[in-house]
């Protein structure tokens, strides 16, 4: 209890020691206001960006939900398919571990080529950014099912359908729900980069400009917010999955 | 055999479908493989791109040292994290949620920070590789064994000791994975800068081939630089076979 107080009291003072420390540097002029705002001026600058901001995040959210929900399915589905069909395993998987370990960033340009400015690129980079980390994750926790149970169903005269829905699905739940809570970083991430490369609308393009514009504070409260969206929605869907795993025993 | 026979065998298809469909629609957006092999042949003998070996040096260097940074950044604040609990129980979660942040938010203020050059491609390459090496170090040292280290003391042995002969061998399988993370993080980090706007190393190639709408050149830019990426990362999976070996 103590410790944890301890702790708390360690966390505040530390990012308040490091925030008076920044205000301090600033206002000493030890730095350039131009290329480090104090954190008075980044409040300042929420101020002046909120309305713009919160719409342009908006737009990013929705399009990393969608990118989010096609990654999932096609992932999940994916994985299980790759991985309980043991040729298909075989054959597929060092095409899906090169194409999931090399940088995605070097078909952007591409992609952009073929789908335009807009929405659709943002929405397919998301998607393929996503994907395949879950994919990777939940072919692996299927390899992982313990064979014997497998046996065991089959030798009773489970039905394939029945070997899936019995045994495999619930066995892979929590890898399931672990790879979901990584995809939905990597969804977002893969969003604001084509937003940056190519973006003519969401919070991508929006730091983008303020960053060629030289408009540091207003730039440090962008990033502050989508930092805050992202790590709320990871705190969310943690505390989903606690919620998940206690329903499930 | 018959395995890597259907695995060549589905590389050739897809390599063949891509040609129809590319030849079928627009072959200067998909670029059948027909013409992205004579772009690669001129720009190895450097006729499209005479400046590419300067190019590629560059980003070799940028991620050599956005690496180094990384590794040292990431043992540094690792071990003070793991072997002084009270800083690890304050600060990791504060480091856990930012590896939550996905990664690219930082790299606007690092180019306003650090301008167009290689030293914002390098910070970012920096961020990337420093998360995955902390992080490994962190779990490797839970992964200690406690009762390994309490036998060392009583035999008399020192902080300094403990920590080579009973800490380093016990971490280093966990360790090495993050190191390995973290040098494909890095180079991701490099290359992503680049790309995002850069005036030299192969972004700046490959976003100036895209900008003129070189379709073919942009394409072999992509390949050679698939190479430097799959070299490091040979380099790196040989020195953790090395090291594995050695704590087996």
């Amino acid at each position: 209890m103590s410790a944890t107080v301890r702790v708390r009291a360690l966390q505040a003072v530390s990012v308040l020691t490091l925030l008076g420390v920044w205000e301090a540097v600033v206002r000493l002029r030890l730095v350039d206001p131009l290329f480090v705002p104090a954190p008075s001026a980044v409040i300042r600058g929420f101020g002046a960006i909120a309305p713009t901001a919160m719409s342009a995040l908006g737009d990013t959210l929705l399009k990393t939900a969608i990118a989010y929900v096609l990654a999932a399915v096609l992932g999940v589905t994916g994985g299980i398919v790759i991985g309980s069909v043991r040729s298909l395993h075989d054959t597929l998987h060092p095409f899906v571990g090169a194409v999931y370990g090399l940088p995605k960033i070097l078909v952007l340009p591409w992609i952009v080529l073929m789908l335009g400015f807009g929405t659709a690129p943002a929405i397919a980079y998301g998607t393929i950014h996503g994907l395949f980390p879950i994919l990777v994750l939940v072919m692996g926790a299927v390899r992982d099912v313990d064979r014997t149970l497998l046996t065991v169903a089959r030798s009773y005269g489970a039905r394939p359908w029945q070997v899936y829905v019995k045994v495999i699905l619930p066995a892979i739940v929590p890898s399931v729900l672990g790879s979901l809570r990584l995809g939905i970083v990597f969804c977002l991430l893969g969003v604001l980069i084509v937003e940056m490369f190519a973006g003519v609308r969401g919070m991508g393009s929006v730091m983008g400009g303020l960053a060629n514009g030289f408009r540091a504070p207003e730039l440090f409260a962008a990033t502050g917010l989508v930092s805050v969206a992202s790590i709320a929605i990871v705190l969310g869907l943690d505390h989903l999955n606690e919620k998940l795993s206690r329903w499930r025993g | 055999m018959t395995i890597l026979a259907i695995r060549a065998l589905i590389l050739l298809a897809i390599l063949a479908l891509w040609e129809i469909a590319a030849r079928v629609g627009n072959p200067l957006i998909y670029v059948p493989p027909s013409a992205a092999l004579p772009a690669l042949a001129e720009l190895v003998r450097l006729r499209s791109y005479p400046d590419l070996p300067e190019h590629l040096l560059l980003t070799a260097q940028e991620i050599v040292v956005a690496y180094g940074l990384a590794v040292g950044g990431g043992l540094a604040v690792g071990f003070g994290l793991g072997l002084y609990r009270v800083l690890g129980r304050a600060y990791g979660p504060i480091l856990a949620a930012l590896y939550a942040v996905p990664s690219v938010v930082w790299y606007p203020s690092l180019m306003l920070f650090f301008g167009l050059d290689a030293a914002s491609k390098i910070a970012f390459g920096f961020l990337l590789g420093f998360f995955p090496v902390t992080l490994a170090v962190l779990a490797g040292i839970r992964q200690v064994n406690v009762h390994l280290v309490t036998v060392a003391r009583s035999f008399g042995a020192s902080s300094v000791t403990v920590f080579t002969k009973v800490m380093v061998p016990g971490m280093l399988f966990t360790l090495m994975g993050g190191l390995r993370t973290g040098l494909a993080l890095a180079v991701i980090g490099v290359i992503v800068g680049e790309i995002l706007g850069s005036k030299s190393g192969m972004g700046s190639l490959i976003n100036h081939a895209y900008g003129l709408f070189r379709t073919a050149d942009y394409v072999a830019l992509v390949i050679v630089t698939l190479v430097l990426i799959i070299a490091s990362d040979a380099a790196a999976s040989l020195v953790e076979r090395r090291a594995r070996r050695w704590t087996a």
